[in-house]
């Protein structure tokens, strides 16, 4: 009965996300990495935002902080105009305890990491048959580049639990995450650096998209009670 | 009386009412929220969260508050320390009853 209690416990966690701003939310935050990475690379060498320090981190913060902001102030719009009247207000931040919150976290972090190097493995694998003629250093490359893919497979795995039931699609998007990942790991760049920009713009268009149907599927489900005494 | 009976019967009978046991499960993992979001999560209706809510802050475990937001009025829910104290207490019988 504690188990039941426990697992009813956690439903504010997923309502959290019931309009899919936290993903949405995400992956503008993805998008916002790759794009700087892709204005990183058409930037002349010897630009002054390239080789000063200081300018390549503001430069850095011009092209983040109004992506993040976006996401910030577009999360909080979506609840405020769109969830809480809907369906209400939840403010979180009491409750349960910092010590329990910091095991989960890295709990869930191990959890990723070894998920990861699992089908870090297999990609791998699959990498190495597809470039035969590889050498010893750049096989070890393409494991650490393959890795870099994998992670991002747990990562939505997880996310998809952590909503338990609520979209039961979004294994399929998961798959077909997967599958873009395993294309840009045979077709693309297959280093590391190069190989972040399509991988991020990729990750970020998902978890937008799907934050997105999310968000769609959460209006057309649910509509504002009328307005009455409580 | 054996351990496990004196555990059951010992309950909080405030927070063991399954409408009140949902209500405070839900309170006790937020900060605060409003009285259409416990409306949606425990599907009462109306009347029956309302005498729930009334119980519970009767009992010194709830704090209600009316307000608004924007022009639309709003009641807002929060579980107090007393009422946190009773349902980890309560979490704890539980536990030691079954």
């Amino acid at each position: 009965m504690n188990n039941k209690l426990q697992n009813y416990m956690d439903r504010p966690k997923r309502y959290d996300n019931i309009d899919g701003s936290g993903e949405i939310y995400m992956g503008l935050m993805f998008l916002g990495f790759g794009l700087l990475n892709y204005l990183q690379t058409v930037l002349p060498k010897d630009s002054l935002w390239s080789t000063n320090g200081f300018a390549s981190l503001l430069f850095m913060y011009l092209i983040l902080i109004p992506v993040l902001a976006l996401g910030f102030w577009g999360v909080k719009a979506i609840k405020k105009h769109i969830t809480w009247p809907r369906t209400g207000y939840v403010a979180y931040g009491a409750g349960g305890s910092d010590a329990k919150a910091r095991k989960s976290f890295w709990a869930v972090m191990v959890a990723v990491a070894v998920f990861a190097a699992v089908i870090a493995a297999g990609l791998a694998w699959v990498v190495a048959l597809e470039r035969r003629h590889l050498g010893a250093v750049m096989f070890l490359g393409g494991v650490g580049y393959a890795g870099y893919l994998a992670f991002w497979v747990p990562l939505y795995a997880f996310w998809i639990w952590r909503m338990r039931g609520g979209h039961p699609w979004k294994w399929l998007v998961l798959l077909f995450m997967a599958l873009g990942l395993l294309v840009i790991g045979l077709t693309g760049p297959g280093n590391f650096i190069e190989g972040a920009r399509p991988v991020m713009l990729f990750v970020g268009l998902v978890w937008v998209i799907s934050g997105g149907a999310t968000l769609y599927l959460y209006i057309r489900h649910t509509k504002p009670p009328a307005p009455e005494a409580e | 009386m054996n351990e496990q009976l004196r555990a059951i019967s010992e309950l909080d009978r405030v927070i063991h009412e399954p409408g009140r046991l949902m209500i405070v499960a839900l309170l006790g993992v937020v900060k605060e929220c409003d009285f259409l979001y416990l409306l949606h999560e425990t599907e009462m209706n109306k009347g029956n969260l309302s005498s729930h809510l009334a119980r519970l802050e009767e009992a010194g475990y709830v704090e209600i508050e009316k307000t608004y937001r924007g022009k639309v009025p709003m009641t807002l829910l929060r579980l107090k320390p007393a009422g946190r104290a009773a349902f980890d207490e309560y979490r704890k019988g539980l536990k030691a009853a079954f």
